[in-house]
């Protein structure tokens, strides 16, 4: 039975102090001291006693020991936190931000592309023009050439058709080659007709008058049908087109080669 | 003594500088006792950094009601101790030796190391082993009456007497310091 007599007696507190005690001693003896002043100051005392002999006999420990106990309790702190957050919720944000950045960068660069497809497109319009351009400069520059050619040849006759009454002022030179085979004829002196008129060059052969063409109204020098064995060259006005028959009398000029 | 409420609540609260203070206050004391009771320097090392840790892990079971924060703080050491003891003879038992080469430079073989001091060392010679046998060595009382060869009742007694003395030599020390202060004042 566990009293203030049996207590003293029996060192039950030194015990108690030392943790000899099992669990219900140690109850039976925190209830008495809970109840007993007297009992309770002896408790002290000796309690007292024993941190005293301690730390007479305190022995100093090697420093890193605290910093070891002291890094110990920060890792732990820092990792303590972590299970409080939801991981899920976490990464469901990680995820929904990389989502919206995709998007909005998925957005910047299809307008982007849009951008640069119209770009091209511009360009190569342009592209194709330039083309065209060349294509038609080349082609240019090739019937000048040859025009050039047939000009310079000394094998090139030079005939001049003069305007008749019904157009004095008309004056045609024509050159033609029959090396080349080719008749080109200068315009600029030919009066201005009105839309619904063409000018028209035929070939007499054999008496038969041979189509050798309607006159482009939009360029100096012109280039002819080349017809064998002419024996003259005539300029007839035809209606806007040309005709398969010359109206002999609208004929403006002639010449006889 | 040096129990401090405000200390012992903020370590409740998980506050570094509280444990940092404690064991400024506690540590030598404690380590006192492993290393008494162990005899191997980098053992009680490890045993003291483990106490204190269970000192910040478990501080919300420490209850100041029923004793002091170094009681408390004691009784974990020792148990430590005690138990690591316990398991390193299990395994020389099993004749696991290699554990423990390593660790034959840090045991102490100079006692006059571990000598006591203080209040204690004016205790009679016998009363003075009784109290280092339980109280630094962690011997229980039936283990220590055997070791000092004498009836478990009578090693009970020296126990008593030697606290009482021990009583007297404290009470003494403080009516000297407080004799010591008035006289300063």
């Amino acid at each position: 039975m566990m009293n203030k007599a049996y207590i003293l007696e029996n060192g039950i507190i030194e015990l108690y102090l030392l943790g000899e005690l099992g669990a219900q001693e140690e109850l039976a003896l925190e209830r008495l001291l809970a109840k007993d002043d007297d009992l309770k100051v002896h408790f002290k005392s000796i309690e007292s006693n024993f941190e005293a002999m301690a730390l007479d006999n305190a022995i100093a420990p090697p420093k890193i020991v605290k910093a070891h106990v002291l890094n110990s309790i920060r890792s732990t702190n820092n990792v303590m936190p972590l299970p409080t957050a939801p991981p899920l919720k976490r990464y469901l944000g990680i995820v929904a931000s990389i989502a919206a950045i995709l998007i909005v960068g998925s957005i910047w660069m299809y307008s982007q592309l849009n951008e640069t497809k119209q770009q091209l497109k511009i360009a190569k319009d342009t592209n194709d023009l330039l083309l065209k351009d060349i294509i038609d400069l080349q082609e240019n520059l090739k019937s000048a050439t040859t025009w050039l050619d047939v000009l310079n040849s000394p094998n090139t006759k030079q005939y001049i058709l003069k305007g008749n009454t019904l157009s004095p002022s008309a004056r045609v030179v024509s050159y033609v080659n029959h090396e080349y085979k080719k008749v080109i004829i200068n315009t600029v002196d030919l009066p201005k007709l009105d839309e619904a008129h063409d000018y028209q060059m035929w070939a007499d052969v054999d008496g038969e008058m041979i189509d050798m063409g309607v006159i482009n109204k939009n360029s100096q020098l012109v280039a002819m049908n080349y017809i064998e064995d002419a024996a003259s060259l005539n300029i007839t006005i035809e209606p806007s087109g040309g005709s398969d028959h010359p109206t002999v009398s609208r004929l403006i000029t002639n010449i006889y080669l | 003594m040096r129990d401090n409420k405000a200390l012992i609540y903020n370590l409740k609260n998980k506050d570094e500088a509280a444990l940092s203070q404690l064991y400024d206050a506690y540590a030598p004391a404690i380590y006192g006792v492993i290393l008494r009771i162990c005899k191997d320097e980098q053992e009680a090392q490890n045993l003291l950094q483990d106490t204190f840790l269970t000192i910040w892990d478990k501080s919300h079971q420490y209850n100041p009601d029923k004793g002091r924060f170094y009681t408390w703080a004691y009784r974990i050491a020792k148990n430590k101790t005690l138990n690591f003891l316990r398991s390193k003879k299990t395994l020389i038992q099993t004749e696991d030796l290699s554990v423990y080469k390593d660790r034959e430079d840090t045991v102490i073989t100079d006692t006059k190391y571990l000598q006591l001091k203080g209040c204690l060392k004016q205790l009679e010679p016998h009363h003075q082993k009784a109290l280092e046998l339980v109280y630094f060595n962690g011997l229980t009382h039936r283990e220590a009456h055997k070791e000092m060869n004498v009836p478990l009742g009578t090693f009970k007694s020296y126990i008593k007497q030697a606290l009482k003395k021990l009583k007297l030599n404290y009470d003494k020390a403080l009516v000297w310091l407080s004799i010591l202060i008035e006289v300063i004042r």
